[in-house]
């Protein structure tokens, strides 16, 4: 179980799922470090920079984003994504490479760079849609008031929108988090699976992921002790993705009582 | 003598104040700042692409950006004074996150339009596989088989889902039992468990026990479970919004409560659930991994939900992109094409929908 080897025709046969319980923190961690500037910047824009027309337009579009399966969001990340994530994976072992965190082992496809960068392109719409409720609800007395003592917008942000919304902000951060643990499919397509423990080497072609283990085992599960590990696999994604998604619950819902 | 004439118009526009955002007040000389501090670090850059061979991508990231910032930050100080500096870098970092999060959506859905239409046509849409090899060209053959299970799973799943997900609005809004908190945490719960989660679930407790064979059923039940907390919260939105003057009325003209639920606030609240239920469609339609593990594969046009399995367009594609063959890949971008244009319009309908709600 804690293992990091899977092998149906060992004796005894060993599934250990460690590399994919790491893999699954991993990528939620890449894709939390990509998502969650991108959302805070696109929902400012939104809020507070954007004219009214655009910023509905533009909010229409996110939340498309969101409506997008993660099975079509797959099949453009195999297609079109890894070619230039791939690219971009190349120029950082290439100039950066001298950080552990950007070594290679000569092949970038498949790595948790791509997989992460699209579990971030499917955070993206979520933490959005909640920063942006919570930004648009900071009290415009409050805008104007610090516009009156004379600050700037980066000091209005910074002192008086981010701290009034900081709970729902984290909530919703979580809430993405929640949905970055349980995908599948999209991981499916971009992660080459490898059992071993991949600490920290992002750029590394394999990875892990419970939710993708799942799916590409269950078909050839052989016998019952390979489908109670996967069992055991969906309850600890069950139970994390649960334990994040109530914290997250519980915050927005904090925010929104002080609020009303 | 005069009388003090309350303004009450006043009043209230003193009451409700409306963010000045002085900050994007617009004058001539901020206008050529702005424009300047477009232009020059965007020529810089073009400049570098054509002039070096060094990756575009690098050029992008390592000199257009901070040049960019450098020149918005420059062009603020010299229209607004230092102070504003941070903002012009905030203003440029904001839009670029804009920027990029379109470029996506928009490289996303041009990648499915324009690898999806050469392919779609009448035969696609509505044959099936049966006697088609990877070697058959694309006129032949198609996803017919796929839109006819996924239509008939997500209809199988909304007669569950829709009902339970209405009655449990219903015990939250109108029942008001002692269990409320506990249902509502249940079906916060219930909101957050993973598609794939959903599909092993189905699988464990009613496939590999034999009480249901790999089915469009079996693919429903994992679909409901999906769908129901997003019907049950809508729901209860949405009964919420029915105006207590309806409860009280009825009540006080005799009926009793489960009349007041059934003949006065559902009715009421009609569209509202209708919105839900297709909301519900909407979350689930393109799912893949619940059917994966549920409802099995075939080339064969199925409608029979009970004892044989089915294709669905998510599972159609999920199949066909891992194929080695060109044509196999085609096909998965066509049928990615159609799921896209279902999911497009129940988002708009959904969307057309609730803004018409009263309330919000």
């Amino acid at each position: 179980m804690t293992t990091t080897a899977w092998d149906s025709f060992g004796t005894p046969p060993v599934y250990g799922i460690a590399g994919m319980l790491w893999g699954s923190l991993l990528l939620s961690v890449i894709a939390l470090v990509i998502a969650v500037p991108v959302s805070l910047l696109l929902s400012i824009f939104l809020v507070f920079l954007a004219p009214k027309p655009v910023s509905k337009i533009f909010t229409n579009l996110i939340d498309l984003m969101a409506a997008i399966p993660s099975v079509i969001i797959g099949l453009w990340a195999l297609y079109i994504l890894q070619p230039t994530s791939v690219e971009w994976a190349t120029l950082l072992n290439k100039y950066l490479g001298w950080i552990p965190l950007f070594d290679s082992n000569g092949n970038f496809i498949g790595s948790p760079f791509t997989a992460g960068i699209v579990l971030a392109i499917m955070m993206i719409p979520i933490v959005t849609s909640v920063t942006r409720e919570v930004l648009g609800r900071t009290p415009p007395e409050l805008i104007n008031a610090s516009e009156a003592l004379g600050c700037s917008m980066w000091t209005m942000l910074r002192y008086v929108a981010l701290p009034y919304g900081r709970g729902g902000i984290v909530g919703g951060i979580m809430l993405g988090l929640g949905r970055a643990l349980g995908e599948t499919i999209a991981v499916f397509f971009v992660l080459k699976l490898v059992y071993d423990v991949n600490w920290f080497h992002i750029l590394y072609s394999g990875g892990g992921s419970v939710a993708t283990l799942i799916v590409a085992k269950f078909g050839d599960a052989s016998g019952s002790l390979e489908q109670q590990v996967l069992l055991a696999a969906g309850f600890f994604l069950f139970a994390m993705t649960l334990i994040v998604n109530v914290i997250a619950n519980l915050i927005v819902a904090r925010t929104g009582r002080v609020k009303s | 003598m005069t009388t003090i004439i309350f303004d009450e118009t006043r009043v209230t526009t003193l009451q409700q104040q409306t963010a000045q955002k002085p900050w994007a007040a617009k004058t001539g000389k901020w206008k050529a700042a702005v424009v300047l501090a477009v232009i020059i670090p965007l020529a810089i850059t073009l400049a570098l692409m054509f002039a070096t061979d060094l990756p575009k991508a690098l050029i992008m990231v390592v000199i257009y950006l901070p040049i960019q910032l450098i020149a918005g930050a420059l062009a603020a100080t010299a229209t607004r004074g230092r102070k504003n500096a941070l903002d012009a870098m905030i203003i440029v970092v904001a839009i670029g996150a804009t920027i990029l999060s379109l470029v996506v959506l928009v490289s996303v859905v041009w990648a499915i339009i324009a690898k999806g239409i050469p392919v779609l046509s009448g035969a696609f849409v509505s044959q099936n596989m049966t006697y088609i090899s990877p070697a058959t060209p694309l006129g032949y053959g198609g996803i017919g088989h796929a839109v006819i299970g996924t239509v008939l799973i997500v209809l199988i799943s909304a007669v569950i889902a829709v009902p339970l997900g209405v009655a449990t609005a219903v015990y939250i809004t109108e029942v008001r039992g002692k269990a409320v908190p506990y249902v509502r945490f249940f079906v916060q719960a219930m909101s957050g468990v993973p598609s794939v989660v959903a599909g092993l679930f189905i699988l464990t407790v009613f496939i590999l026990t034999g009480v249901l064979k790999t089915s469009a059923f079996a693919g429903a039940l994992a679909y409901a479970i999906l769908m129901l907390p997003t019907v049950a919260r809508t729901a209860e939105e949405v009964l919420k919004l029915v105006p207590e003057d309806l409860r009280t009325g009825a009540l006080a003209l005799g009926s009793t409560r489960a009349r007041v639920v059934l003949q006065v606030v559902l009715p009421a609240a009609k569209t509202g659930i209708i919105t839900a239920a297709i909301l519900g469609l909407a979350r689930v339609v393109g799912e893949t991994a619940p059917l994966l593990l549920t409802v099995g594969f075939t080339d064969k046009t199925v409608v029979n939900p009970l004892t044989e399995p089915i294709s669905a367009l998510p599972s159609f594609i999920f199949t066909y992109v891992s194929s080695p063959y060109p044509d196999a890949v085609a096909r998965a971008w066509g049928a990615a094409l159609v799921l896209m244009i279902l999911v497009t319009v129940l988002f708009v309908v959904t969307r057309i929908l609730t803004s018409r709600r009263p309330g919000r």
